[in-house]
């Protein structure tokens, strides 16, 4: 009980302006876009937090009728709410489930990108010189790379895990957060608040983690949130050829199943409609939310 | 001469956030066949507005809120917006501020100009090419430039360009907003010679809207002075240099340099133009008026008539000779 | 020219930069590929020779100028698995993709330009609030369930069109020509184009949108209107024409992206285009296979980057004359 009070008296005792939250709160409710995006997500994480209990079945287990009939390629019915692979797994168990890799892979790469991509942006802005144009150089390099065939091959020589994934993806999506990020730090840089910090005599270090880096925390997340589509697309497309954790069960994976065991011909549209849709659902919200959070930290003038 | 334009009570609004804002407000202006026109005011007064109200060409927030503008006594905002489309450029034409990307980058001058001269004028291909040649030589530009891209000009020759093309449908009244305003002093002259020299040639009816007296004194037989959406004095350009009547027209004399009679030093009128979403009561220049009464902040001078064909909106406009002696000190203008 | 200079440099440096990092990728793994993916049935000779031809046996230095001085010859060397010249394998399957393709592009851009153009004219109508959510959902979709979707409904479902390939099993032509241009190649281009072309049009809609309503409120825009223009003219010839600029790039550098982003569609296809021999390749372990597969690959999207830079010079006179 106590420990959930704890972070009431906590905020109680450090009052605060109404910053962040409150203008992301006001923001939302007058962006409908973004507030679609967020319900999505919050949808989404409770499924997969809950996943456990929700699903009826265990997605891998094979089930049999009550006649002891292989309970193989079902129509939909209250027992098998979208029917049953051709294996007799339960279609909407591995749905439910399904949401966890694909969220894992969405948010970490989102926080992978966002970090790598502050990080260069922060060095090559603030130090500028050699460093500034290597780094520059490199990104366009990653950015002038074939995205899901580099993908393909990486994964393939390092290991079709889950966090290979998410790494392969963030090597290739941090150089656009870090062109950004390092012109806003250039622009930062030339404030008159840099300048007093510097004319007081604090280090280079201390300028950079304390003046500048929280002002860009902002398009940090942006670009985090641009990450996480194009992450779990990636991964459900991985999964698909045949590249991705063949361990894990993902929406991905459901797909590629449902694909080579002929599903199509069958026209068993409840096995491989779903999973498709909560990709779609997925990596819209991320879309929505990107779009009315770019609103707010750009907006445009004048209406009409 | 007959009168060209009248302008009766045009009243035009923005919707900015919720709120309206009256840029222009009940204005009445005569324009008679053959004058040119100075509109002068300071910025954000409502010239662009009235302008481009005057085409019936607004922005999507924008409403005509009232009033009529006929052209040879016709009312154009009864017009169907077909028929009124029709009226555009053959018989009112405008010069914009070229600096702005008034002329489509993607296109020859050659084939902008066809567009209007065949389009809107009906004229062949090969006549409207022979068209726009002459049209180049009279604005001073080398026929050679139709070929070139908008972007290949210089500022002088883009407005150049755009009195050009406003010209070519020989319509009967010209709106020239701001034409000269983007450009460096000398470039500007020339623009102002060649303006001149046209008025005089072909007799040109012309709007020109300005926020600087010289070019009015420079180009107009007549001028309109406006004030927060109002126009507050209007008349003979000579009238109105050498008897200016509303404290405002006086202000912007003091504030403008070589006229008539110089003050020692120029004057700026202090403070800013109001709120146009909430102008003041009263009189709208009561606030910065360092000759305002009590009275002024009571209720709006109508306009009166000072002498014929000059009129101003001031409640001491009868006074005007002694408030022009207090207003040539610049100890009245600075508080 | 001196721009088509500088920017041609850099395609080079970017190419040679590619095949480096391919390279290492390939060599700094902790498996040498050639002794552990070497087919068992290779013959000692074979195996020898294989090390031989890709220098192996030397120094990662000396193997790396091989390797360089081996491609700039357009030597891709064997594949392990099917005993080829890697070259010829990929040429064979290069024009598939490449019709795959432009053709899917052209659809997209052509029905993605006058969508982007309706609905910035239309704004705020119903119409757009629908349409422009729907066109991000498609952009949300991933490709291959969107091909698994309409295979189900037109292949499987309707029986319209085949369910994969580019030719009937068997099918014998005079030359390439003859085979591309046959009505049963254009049968099995319908799908596959059909799903990557749904797949492709939301970035030119959106984009095409956004920039008619950027180009809506020039001034000369308003000047057109000023001038007494139908509003159709204004659309088409100033709005749209403007609009179109940026549309051009993208569909350079589109086309680019896509034939690396084709691997999907043409796995759920089974079209025999680069991507799917890629897949193959590297499913296979067949690395020479792979690693020439996926340098053309990014030959044919930085050519298109360098392309995209020159005709937006071509389109927009502003560039071409040396502003920017
Ligand atoms: N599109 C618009 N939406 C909302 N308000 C506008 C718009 N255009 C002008 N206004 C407002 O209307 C008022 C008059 O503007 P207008 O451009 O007509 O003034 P102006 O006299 O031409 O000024 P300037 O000399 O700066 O060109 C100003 O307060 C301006 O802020
Ligand atoms: S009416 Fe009064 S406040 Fe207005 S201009 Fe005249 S004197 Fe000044
Ligand atoms: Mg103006």
């Amino acid at each position: 009980m106590a420990s959930i009070e704890l972070p009431h008296i906590a905020a109680a005792a450090r009052p605060r302006a109404p910053g962040l939250f409150a203008r992301l709160a006001r923001h939302l409710a007058k962006n409908p876009s973004a507030l679609i995006g967020v319900s999505i997500y919050l949808v989404f994480v409770l499924v997969a937090a809950l996943a456990g209990s929700i699903a009826p079945y265990d997605p891998i287990e094979i089930l049999f009728t009550e006649d002891g009939q292989l309970a193989a390629s079902l129509p939909p019915s209250a027992a098998h709410l979208l029917g049953t692979t051709n294996l007799g797994r339960d279609v909407f168990s591995q749905l439910v489930l399904g949401a966890r890799p694909s969220l894992f892979v969405g948010l970490t790469a989102a926080v992978a990108v966002a970090t790598i991509g502050s990080a260069v942006g922060l060095v090559a802005g603030y130090l500028g010189g050699w460093v500034d144009r290597a780094l520059m150089r490199l990104a366009d390099l990653v950015l002038g790379l074939p995205f899901l065939p580099f993908v393909i091959v990486l994964v393939a020589l390092i290991g079709p895990s889950l966090q290979n994934i998410v790494l392969t993806v963030a090597i290739l999506l941090w150089p656009n957060a870090a062109r950004v990020i390092r012109s806003q730090v250039l622009t930062l840089s030339q404030r008159q608040f840099i300048e007093a910090a510097r004319v007081t005599g604090a280090g280079e270090w201390r300028i950079m983690l304390v003046h500048i880096a929280p002002n860009i925390v902002p398009l940090a997340f942006l670009y985090g949130s641009i990450a996480v589509g194009w992450a779990i697309l990636t991964q459900a497309s991985l999964s698909f050829l045949g590249f991705g954790a063949t361990d894990t069960i993902s929406w991905g994976t459901m797909l590629q199943d449902a694909y080579a065991s002929q599903a199509l011909d069958r026209e068993q549209f409840s096995w491989f409609v779903p999973p498709g849709i909560c990709l779609v659902l997925v990596v819209l919200a991320g879309f929505l939310i990107s779009r009315g959070y770019e609103e707010l930290l750009f907006p445009k003038l004048g209406e009409g | 001469m007959g009168t060209l334009l009248e302008v009766k009570g045009l009243s035009v609004s923005y919707r900015r956030g919720g709120v309206a804002v009256r840029a222009v407000d009940a204005v009445d202006l005569d324009v008679p066949a053959g004058a040119m026109l100075g509109l002068v005011g300071e910025s954000g007064c409502g010239k662009s507005t009235l302008a481009r109200a005057l085409m019936g060409v607004l922005p999507g927030n924008a409403s005509i809120d009232g009033g009529r503008v006929a052209l040879d006594g016709e009312d154009l905002t009864e017009l169907t917006p077909a028929k009124r489309r029709q009226r555009l450029w053959r018989e009112l034409s405008f010069v914009p501020q070229t600096s702005m990307n008034a002329l489509d980058p993607v296109y020859r001058l050659r084939d902008q100009m066809r567009e209007v001269l065949c389009e809107r004028g009906g004229l062949p291909t090969k006549a409207a090419d022979e068209r726009a040649v002459a049209l180049f030589r009279s604005v001073g530009l080398d026929p050679v430039r139709l070929t070139d891209f908008p972007h290949q000009f210089s500022g002088g020759m883009r407005q150049r360009a755009a009195i050009a093309m406003a010209l070519a449908l020989n319509p009967k009244l010209v709106i020239a907003d701001e034409p000269v305003t983007a450009l460096d002093v000398i470039v500007q002259r020339q623009v102002l010679d060649t303006i001149r020299r046209l008025g005089r040639d072909l007799g040109l009816s012309a709007i020109i809207v300005t926020h600087d007296i010289s070019v009015v004194t420079y180009l107009c037989g007549l001028t309109a002075v406006m004030y927060a959406g109002r126009i507050v004095e209007q008349g003979t350009t000579e009238a109105l240099t050498r008897r200016p009547t509303h404290p405002y027209t006086m202000g912007l004399m003091n504030a403008s340099p070589d006229l008539h009679e110089p003050v020692e030093t120029l004057v700026p009128i202090e403070g800013a133009p109001p709120d146009l979403a909430d102008p003041p009561k009263g009189c709208r220049f009561a606030p910065r008026c360092p000759l305002a009464l009590a009275a002024c902040r009571e209720s709006d001078p109508p306009p009166v008539v000072v002498e014929p064909g000059h009129s101003a909106a001031c409640f001491r406009a009868a006074e005007a000779g002694a408030l022009r002696e207090a207003a040539r000190k610049a100890s009245t203008w600075t508080r | 020219m001196a721009y088509f200079g500088r920017r041609f440099l850099h395609m080079l440096i970017v190419l040679w930069a590619i095949a480096t990092i391919l390279f290492l990728l390939f060599r700094l793994m902790p498996t040498d590929p050639s002794i552990a993916h070497l087919d068992p049935t290779f013959t000692e000779e074979q195996r020898q020779l294989v090390r031989a031809q890709f220098g192996l046996d030397r120094p990662l230095f000396e193997q790396y100028l091989i390797y360089m001085k081996n491609l700039a010859e357009g030597e891709f060397g064997l594949s392990f698995r099917q005993r080829q010249p890697v070259m010829g394998l990929v040429l064979a399957v290069l024009p598939n993709t490449l019709l795959l393709t432009s053709s899917a592009l052209i659809v997209a851009y052509l029905f993605g330009a006058l969508l982007g153009a309706s609905l910035a004219w239309r704004r705020g109508s119903l119409f757009e609030k629908i349409s422009v959510p729907l066109v991000l959902a498609t952009r949300a979709a991933p490709e291959f369930w969107l091909g698994m979707i309409v295979l189900a409904i037109f292949a499987f479902g309707l029986n319209w069109f085949p369910s994969g390939g580019a030719n009937v099993a068997g099918a014998r032509y005079a030359s390439e020509w003859e085979r591309i241009f046959s009505l049963d190649y254009l049968r099995h281009l319908v799908l596959p184009v059909l799903t990557l072309a749904i797949y492709l049009q939301g970035l030119p809609a959106l984009l095409m949108r956004s920039n008619m309503l950027e180009i809506m409120r020039e001034e000369f825009v308003t000047m057109a209107r000023m001038k007494g223009l139908s509003e159709r003219r204004i659309m088409l010839r100033h709005a749209a024409r403007n609009a179109l600029l940026p549309l051009v790039t993208a569909f350079a550098l589109g086309f680019g992206q896509s034939v690396g982003g084709n691997v999907v569609i043409e796995n759920v296809f089974s079209w025999p285009g680069l991507g799917r021999l890629l897949v193959d390749a590297v499913a296979n372990s067949d690395y020479p296979l792979a690693q020439g597969a996926f340098l053309v690959i990014a030959f044919v999207l930085v050519v298109m980057n360098f392309i995209a830079d020159l005709m937006y010079g071509l389109l927009d006179p502003r560039v071409v004359h040396g502003e920017h």
